[in-house]
């Protein structure tokens, strides 16, 4: 399977995907406002290899990965979502959640500056929960009553990412002793500052994008 | 002429436009009919009114009430803005464009307006109107970066690459210190320069820029990527070869890596040992990584092939991948590697069997000798590899190792399903199912084979069973809320196969409508993306949703529609002919009477038990229910749609879409060709039947079409306008005008003798061009001593007997079943509902 960013073409085999497997499902517009507003975090995995049926097939979507950087986050700590993850059933023991999971990960970092990740699990799904905590090492928050739409709780997870951000910063730094003056690389290259000052700087992301009407369509939010 | 108001009024008109803005419509229509009493021709005040008429869902109202509004004051710009937003919101976007133009004369500097006409022109994709207003808007607000950003896309999208670039750039220059280092507006708008350099063609450039930004973008990959493709481009082979390393590094499971690595690494295609020793590399480096260890399998030939697929096989089924067929059946379209994949799952299955001496020891999982005997049902159960007695053996050993394995049901269910046997298939996906309540997947599997099975109602109980519950709207309208296209087309394909048209329509009605909302979801975009900043992906969009309606979800939707047009077309047609005898015999008309009355009463019960569950749900909220109620449908078995006076013209709207964007399906031409025909629409009918025959001269239905065309254009073509018929005369060379048809369908016939979908379209053509009917019937019996698997062709003639009214049709039906005693279609119908009642209540 082929593990590759989003694209907006991708989207109707995404919702696709996402309505056989799941049952929190989203309108395309709220697909769209993730590939619009950070490109960079949502990954597919497709199946290149499939015969085509028609001229006009798209790449078959057989597990996605839609992930999104929290608009206002209450700690005042950047941090990225993950709004929706599945795999079908057909494409099982392959590493593909981890896999997409990784990549979003390191784009959380990279692009945005990301602390952590957080997401929701419901209680009961003993195979997500294992992926998250055994495999991704997200530590268990709390849980969530009745998150979902049909009353089931939710455990809140999150995962740091300094080790992800300590890499880049190492990589950085070898790369800039390589080859100019070692100039720092972002916000992941400045050492000189103390990365517990930067955690606590409030961010302003997404702040009055008019947005509100695309985040009400989260349907596992409704309680 | 406006009148003039008193100091009071203009601050309570202030209030009105407030109260709009809250939505507060109550307060604000009181204030409104406050100055409109002293004031009653007050323009502005009454255009106000309809737009918050407007908002209560007052249409019609508002419309008469802004045109009035209009005529007591056709110099306000407020009366014209209202005016196109009134537009913008009944989505006719090319008169609201018209409006706002007239408001932005009467008031030029208006942002708002401006701001408004802008997105519509983007979202009509007037480019020209696009640029005038980005302009304009740039002039009013230099200061802010998304005002050159959104030029540049405009200039951009309107094709114009250098106007684009030197907009993005004048900006940069009047920069006085650079942006921060975290500044993603500013990274990602010099990612989208690179990118409108790179599609001017000079990778030189574009190399440079990328270079000399590279360092603090945010977007690394981006960044790799287009590095690592203008390198190879470029042709610095050694450099690029570094760049796909690097990306390989980051993520070894992107094939397009390795390819591109072997081409800049200059290595031959045949040269296997040498390509393989990439992958092996990435291997080793990444244990976990499936790609590496796949994809060497497409290249390599011969006992390279057999080694590398025995090690795949072998570590894929020991780990009980339930992939491993999925991942490898692309294969198989080389026949050597079919046969060697075959024999490698069956050594395996024999090895690891001799090892546990027939007793696996797996603990239920799909591992070991169960994941060999799941490759192998798999395996015979594929179209290139089929045979589906083996299939149903090796599911049966399966599941006796792991009697209770989802997947072995699954594809036993498959088997069925390949046999032609709807109905068993049903039952067994529907056991598989049961297995694994709380996956959906396997709860959507079960539904969409109860659809294939006709069952229709069953399958929307089975959906509910995922829908959420809490909706007084019922599983239906929730379905249809999500926008689940899979569903809706199956549950229209079904309805057409029991005969309800009008529920068909509904359904494919309801698609081509999703369509229409994914088309005006972008519309928030225009304004949203340039705020966030986003714009290589806010473009990416733009280009996609221009080809929207090229995605095979529309097509087969819209194939329906047409084809159940077509159906009415025809059966109004025939019940107008004087004979009689082509009517519908009441037989039939009391069988459909039936299934309608059945889906009616289907239709009620599911309503009535969604009202009960959401009462339940919540007692204390019956005011959901009528709100709900004024929302309700006023014809939820599309007995309207079936009974339009046009089906042709609903045809056509159907059919546009498929022959733009899709130009290339052939099931689209033909559809093309019924249409256009029926519409003696001649030109157009030829451009679609020499479209199909461009794609395959050898279909047997653009055979038919061909004669029909050429036998109808006997009669016709007299009666045409001379440059027509002279266009038609050069342009249709298929089948010459001196052409004996009879002679050339016999012809036809003879060649194609072995393939019954041809021997079936002969006759069809025979029966058109006179053939006695018995004759007919007899050549269409001997498809069935054709002794081939599929069966299809078979069906298609049953429908052609029974369309004759022919008295061998349920000759026909049992020997068909005689010779594929699996198939449903041609097995007497189930007995009545109680002997297969559902498991749950």
């Amino acid at each position: 399977m082929d593990i590759r960013r989003l694209e907006p073409r991708d989207i109707p085999l995404i919702q696709h995907a996402n309505l056989e497997n799941l049952p929190e499902n989203y309108f395309m517009k709220y697909y769209l406002y993730h590939a619009l507003s950070w490109p960079q975090l949502s990954y597919v995995a497709v199946d290149v290899s499939r015969p085509k049926k028609t001229p006009y097939d798209y790449p078959k979507i057989v597990g996605y990965v839609l992930a999104k950087m929290e608009e206002e986050p209450t700690d005042g700590v950047q941090h990225g979502h993950i709004t929706s993850l599945s795999v079908m059933r057909t494409h099982r023991r392959l590493g593909i959640a981890e896999k997409l999971m990784r990549q979003s990960q390191l784009a959380m970092v990279e692009t945005f500056g990301a602390q952590y990740v957080s997401l929701h699990v419901r209680v009961s799904n003993k195979a997500a929960i294992h992926l998250y905590t055994k495999t991704l090492g997200f530590d268990q928050d709390k849980t969530e009553a009745s998150y979902y739409a049909d009353g089931e709780d939710a455990f809140s997870m999150r995962l740091d990412l300094s080790v992800i951000r300590n890499q880049i910063r190492d990589a950085a730094a070898a790369e800039s002793g390589d080859e100019d003056e070692g100039e720092p690389v972002g916000e992941a290259g400045s050492k000189a500052l103390p990365v517990r000052e930067k955690d606590l700087k409030k961010v302003k992301v997404g702040r009055g994008l008019g947005v509100q009407a695309l985040v009400e369509k989260d349907e596992s939010k409704h309680s | 002429m406006p009148q003039p108001l008193s100091a009071k009024e203009n601050s309570l008109f202030r209030q009105v436009i407030r109260n709009y803005e809250d939505k507060q419509y109550k307060r604000g229509l009181k204030a409104a009919e406050q100055i409109l009493k002293k004031n009653p021709k007050h323009g502005d005040t009454m255009a106000m009114k309809a737009l918050i008429i407007n908002s209560t869902g007052k249409t019609d109202e508002a419309f008469a009430l802004a045109k009035e509004a209009l005529t007591a004051d056709m110099k306000s710009h407020i009366c014209w803005h209202v005016y196109g937003l009134l537009y913008r919101h009944q989505k006719n976007f090319e008169e609201a464009i018209k409006a706002y133009k007239f408001a932005l004369k009467l008031e030029p500097g208006s942002p708002q307006i401006q701001r408004d006409l802008a997105f519509l022109q983007i979202q009509m994709r007037d480019y020209q109107g696009y640029i005038q207003s980005r302009t304009a808007m740039l002039q009013a607000k230099s200061q802010l970066r998304q005002n050159w950003t959104a030029l540049a896309v405009a200039h951009h999208l309107a094709g114009d690459l250098a106007q684009a670039e030197k907009v993005l750039t004048t900006y940069e220059e009047s920069l006085k210190s650079p942006p921060s280092h975290t500044d993603y507006e500013n990274s990602e708008a010099l990612m989208y320069k690179n990118s409108i350099i790179a599609e001017t063609g000079d990778y030189q450039r574009a190399l440079d820029h990328l270079e000399s930004i590279a360092k603090h973008n945010l977007d690394r990959l981006a960044v790799l990527e287009l590095r690592a493709e203008y390198l190879a481009k470029l042709g610095r082979k050694q450099e690029a070869a570094k760049a796909y390393r690097a990306l390989l590094e980051r993520n070894p499971e992107h094939s397009e890596y390795y390819n591109k690595l072997t081409e800049v690494l200059g290595l031959n295609d045949d040269d296997g040992t040498a390509r393989k020793a990439i992958y092996d590399e990435y291997v080793k480096k990444n244990p976990r990584c499936d790609a590496a260890k796949r994809l060497p399998l497409t290249f390599l030939a011969g006992n390279n092939f057999r080694e590398a697929a025995k090690t795949y096989l072998s570590l894929m089924l020991d780990k009980g991948v339930p992939s491993t067929f999925a991942n490898l059946k692309h294969l198989y379209s080389d026949p050597f590697k079919k046969q060697t994949l075959e024999s490698l799952a069956l050594e395996y299955v024999k090895e690891r069997e001799s090892q546990s001496g027939g007793e696996a020891n797996t603990e239920g999982e799909l591992k070991g000798t169960p994941a060999g005997l799941y490759y192998l049902a798999q395996h015979y159960n594929y179209s290139l590899s089929r045979d589906l007695t083996k299939a149903l053996e090796y599911v049966d050993k399966g599941l006796k190792l792991v009697p209770e394995n989802v997947e072995f049901y699954m594809t036993k269910a498959r088997i069925w399903k390949h046999h032609g046997n709807t109905r068993k298939a049903a039952e067994i996906m529907d056991q598989a199912r049961n297995l694994d309540l709380k996956d959906r997947y396997i709860n959507t599997k079960s539904a969409k084979y109860q659809l294939r099975n006709n069952e229709t109602a069953k399958a929307l109980k089975t959906m509910a069973l995922f829908t959420r519950s809490d909706s007084s709207a019922g599983p239906l309208a929730e379905l249809i809320d999500m926008q689940s296209i899979w569903y809706l087309t199956e549950d229209g394909e079904a309805s057409v196969r029991n005969g309800l048209i009008g529920l068909a329509l509904k359904r494919f009605h309801s698609v081509y409508n999703i369509f229409d909302v994914w088309q005006e979801d972008q519309f928030d975009f225009h304004s949203f993306s340039l705020r966030k900043g986003q714009i290589r992906a806010y473009v990416d969009m733009i280009l996609w949703e221009d080809k929207l309606r090229e995605h095979p979800f529309y097509t087969r939707a819209a194939l329906g529609a047409v084809a159940a047009y077509l159906g009415i077309h025809d059966s109004k047609l025939a019940t107008n002919a004087i004979n009689g005898s082509a009517n519908g015999t009441e037989e039939d008309d009391a069988e459909k009477k039936k299934a309608l009355k059945k889906a009616r009463k289907e239709a009620q019960k599911a309503e009535r038990e969604a009202a009960e569950h959401a009462a339940k749900q919540d007692p204390n909220k019956p005011k959901a229910a009528t709100s709900d109620n004024a929302k309700r449908d006023d014809d939820p078995l599309g007995l309207k749609l079936a009974s339009t006076d046009q089906p042709l013209v609903e045809a056509t709207k159907f059919l546009l879409p498929i022959l733009q964007f899709s130009p290339k399906n052939i099931d689209g031409q033909v559809a093309g060709f019924e249409v256009y025909i029926r519409r003696e629409k001649y030109l157009l009918a030829l451009r679609c039947l020499n479209a199909a025959l461009a794609i395959d001269a050898t279909n047997p239905v653009v055979h038919e079409q061909a004669v029909r065309f050429r036998k109808e254009l006997s009669s016709k073509l007299a009666s045409l306008h001379p440059k027509v018929a002279e266009v038609i005369n050069t342009e249709f060379t298929a089948i010459p005008s001196s052409t004996d048809l009879k002679k050339y369908n016999t012809e036809f016939l003879k060649q194609h003798k072995d393939s019954a979908s041809h021997v079936v379209s002969a006759v069809k053509i025979q029966k058109l061009l006179g053939e006695d009917q018995k004759t007919c019937e007899k050549a269409l019996f001997d498809i069935l001593k054709l002794k081939s698997d599929d069966w299809e062709p078979a069906a298609e003639a049953l429908g052609l007997l029974f369309q004759w009214r022919s008295s061998e049709a349920e000759a026909f039906k049992k020997a068909a079943e005689d010779t594929w005693p699996e198939v449903t279609l041609f097995q007497p119908p189930p007995s009545p509902p109680n002997a297969t009642k559902p498991a749950e209540s």
